[in-house]
């Protein structure tokens, strides 16, 4: 093996061993999902408690409709005796106390022995509304209301289709478009920082433990620069991998079993295009996210092109992490230059927000193509559909930009991890990058 | 024998210094061979672009009669002044990894490990972290790393330094038996003692110059021209006047009673014969040697001496380790 080889290895090896990697890589995805999933596994565990009810209704209005509707868990039982006996009694458990005017005043009290649960308040407050709204419409005495009303309960839902270059149409949600635009720019965020400063404290580590004197003596500066860019890389790669992996044993697996099958039915019919949004019982971004999520082709896709721009931006400042990291004795003198390399990363973040906003700006367009900001910027335009041209340009600029920075940080660091004791600023780094 | 390394008219500028200028000298093969510099010299930049770490601005280096290269490092150990380990990474694991930079495959590496390991007597240092070590047992698993890989040229960069009295004895050991094995050893030390003891010859590098180079017997008898160390029982200072003129400079002290012993610097036209003549009419001789300086003062003396030629001596003294 070569030994750019064996130092990508070393590198490699000592990273995806230990212990943080192992529970970052495999736990965290399933701890989230956990999280994600723990509000309906506890609903779906913990039987919700039956409460009988007793309802004082001095209107005679919310009580028929209360029994009519007989809500979940809840025993109606109507009583007649006066509120003050009633509100003692422990053979119910709450007691609701309607006025008789609750036409006009639209409020009630609700008594109770516990602590309130949202859930049986806002049930409640549900009936009683409908109640009170129905006795106001009665007021007006029309003819055929119930017709009426069903005729104009709506609920719009507004099908967006993109047309794209080669004349097809494809659906699209802006919502879920951005939803995942976010969570691109910030994956990428976090791994810029977190394995960019991972190559810089690495070669830091080396320059004060005097090991690197012993490594270049049998390998090329250069070499070693590269060679643990890349190693540290693989990581970030073999993570992302393994993370696909993960989704897309979920889209496979986990995502059938959790969404119903009428829910399922509507999914394929909106991709059919024969999906009539009013009768869907599904918001159709929620039909359009489980369908994005449901296909292990785009998750593919994205997946894809987050690798394209994770292992591009991380090349491009992992160079400049390196320089800055070859140029110091120890981390605390490091604070000041690597400002020059984080500062881009976490402007990147905020101006993909602004992006996400109107993806197709001339702004955007720049943005996406500047190395410093192109990996997030383009990579959160992508799920709102970008030309081809645009990505393939972005890409292009991003990889020639890294072997710029690399050879630019190669002429720095063959000179920086020589330099001990003084405190360098950006200026002794652009002097060393002109030695010959 | 040829020269194992050859350093040809070698110039390397920084801004601001010139770390080498013209330096030439040759490393004979199977001889431990010393250089010797005060601090900032440039000793260092000299062994690193011997280890091909950085290049020259001019000139070159021949390694074995051709032109050094990047496969040569295969053949070259180097131990650096500044040495460390990776502190997180097992010995074991550690060794193996600077052995196969070194080209060794995993195999071959790990056997010769386990000899050395075993030699050393630390083969159940493999599993611990190098963190656990102390600094003298990191020593000797930085000594194996150089070693390992059996190379004809080993470069040892103040090598004893850290090292307590016995460990440097092994060392030492270790170093003059990798020599008899046919390596050549480049000592880069302060110790004087230890070159005289260990190296056969010599080069001072002064302000990026190298100022003397040679065979550490010869350059020592040159230096030793004309003096001579005396005992001897009688008056001291009818021998100085019966000297008289013959004399550059002397010293003397008194052993006990009658008896004392005596350094003489005489004029470099005066015969031996000449003072042992008047020194055995003079006094009663008990013994008669020449007196050669020792390689702290040939040290101290010629850099001194460059550097008032330059007039550079109020600038920078000399700082000896």
């Amino acid at each position: 093996m070569s030994n750019l080889g064996i130092i990508i290895g070393r590198e490699f090896k000592g990273r995806v061993a230990k212990k943080s990697f192992i529970i970052t890589t495999i736990l965290m995805p399933l701890f989230m999902l956990l999280l994600m999933a723990a509000p309906a596994l506890i609903a779906m565990m913990s039987s919700p408690k039956e409460r009988v009810l007793a309802v004082v209704d001095e209107s005679n209005i919310v009580l028929p409709a209360l029994v009519s509707a007989h809500p979940e868990n809840i025993v109606i039982m109507p009583v007649a005796e006066p509120l003050d006996s009633v509100m003692h009694s422990d053979k119910y458990d709450a007691v609701l106390a309607v006025p008789a005017d609750v036409t006009k005043t639209a409020s009630a009290t609700l008594y109770q022995h516990e602590s309130a649960s949202m859930e049986f308040e806002s049930q409640l407050s549900g009936i009683i509304e409908q109640a009170v709204r129905d006795q106001r419409l009665k007021a007006y005495d029309i003819e055929n209301l119930d017709q009426i009303l069903k005729n104009v309960e709506t609920d719009v839902s507004l099908s967006t289709v993109r047309i794209t270059d080669e004349g097809e149409e494809e659906s699209t949600s802006s919502g879920l478009s951005f939803g995942i635009g976010i969570v691109c720019a910030f994956i990428l965020y976090m791994f810029l920082l977190m394995y960019g400063q991972a190559v810089m404290t690495s070669i830091i580590e080396e320059k004060s433990n005097r090991v690197l004197e012993l490594v270049v003596s049998s390998v090329r500066p250069t070499q070693l620069m590269l060679g643990k860019i890349i190693g540290v890389g693989l990581v970030a790669v073999v993570q992302v991998v393994i993370w696909t992996i993960l989704m897309a044993a979920m889209s496979m697996f986990v995502l059938p079993m959790l969404v119903p099958d009428s829910v399922m039915a509507q999914v394929n019919m909106m991709n059919a295009g024969t999906l009539d949004a009013t009768q869907a019982s599904v918001d159709t971004g929620v039909l359009q996210a489980i369908s994005f999520f449901g296909s292990v082709g785009s998750i593919l896709t994205l997946f894809g092109w987050l690798l394209v721009f994770l292992v591009g931006g991380f090349l491009f400042y992992a160079a400049i992490f390196a320089a800055i990291g070859s140029s110091v004795d120890n981390i605390q003198d490091a604070s000041q230059l690597t400002s020059f390399a984080i500062l881009p990363i976490i402007v990147s973040l905020v101006l993909a927000m602004v992006v996400l906003q109107d993806p197709n700006t001339t702004m955007s367009f720049w943005l996406s193509v500047i190395p410093f900001t192109s990996p997030m910027i383009m990579l959160c335009r992508i799920p709102f559909g970008v030309p081809t041209w645009e990505i393939l340009l972005s890409v292009v600029v991003l990889y020639l930009s890294f072997i710029f920075m690399a050879w630019l940080a190669g002429k720095i660091y063959r000179v920086g991890i020589f330099m001990y004791g003084k405190k360098p600023n950006i200026k002794d780094l652009i002097r060393w990058a002109r030695y010959k | 024998m040829e020269d194992i390394l050859q350093v040809e008219h070698v110039t390397k500028r920084f801004t601001g210094h010139t770390a080498l200028d013209d330096v030439s000298l040759s490393v004979p093969t199977g001889k431990i061979y010393g250089l010797l510099g005060p601090n900032g010299a440039g000793k260092t930049t000299l062994i690193r672009i011997i280890n091909h770490i950085t290049a020259p601005d001019e000139g070159r280096v021949l390694f074995q009669g051709t032109p050094l290269t990047e496969k040569d490092v295969a053949h070259i150990g180097y131990l650096p002044e500044e040495r460390g380990l990776y502190k997180k990474m097992k010995v074991g694991e550690q060794a193996m990894f600077f052995a196969r930079l070194k080209g060794l495959k995993s195999s071959q590496a790990r056997e010769e490990l386990k000899k050395w390991f075993e030699k050393f007597q630390i083969s159940d240092w493999w599993d611990k972290k190098v963190e656990e070590l102390s600094k003298g047992m990191a020593q000797k698993v930085q000594f194996i790393v150089t070693v390992l890989h059996r190379p004809s040229l080993l470069i040892f960069d103040e090598p004893f330094s850290g090292f307590d009295p016995i460990n440097a004895e092994l060392l030492k050991r270790e170093i003059l038996e990798l020599r008899d094995q046919g390596a050549t050893v480049i000592f880069s030390t302060h110790n004087m003692d230890s070159v005289e003891r260990l190296c056969d010859d010599i080069t001072l590098i002064n302000r990026s110059h190298n100022i003397l180079s040679g065979n550490v017997a010869r350059i020592r008898e040159a230096h030793g021209k004309d003096r001579y160390r005396l005992a001897f029982d009688g008056n001291p200072q009818e021998l100085l006047t019966n000297l008289g003129a013959r004399l550059l400079s002397n010293k003397v002290e008194a052993i006990e009673g009658n008896q004392f012993k005596a350094e003489l610097h005489v004029k470099p036209d005066v015969e031996r014969r000449e003072i042992i003549d008047i020194v055995n009419r003079t006094v009663d001789l008990i013994s008669f040697d020449r007196a050669l300086p020792s390689m702290n003062d040939i040290f101290l003396n010629t850099v001194a001496e460059y550097n008032r030629a330059h007039n550079i001596s109020n600038e920078l003294t000399p700082v000896l380790g």
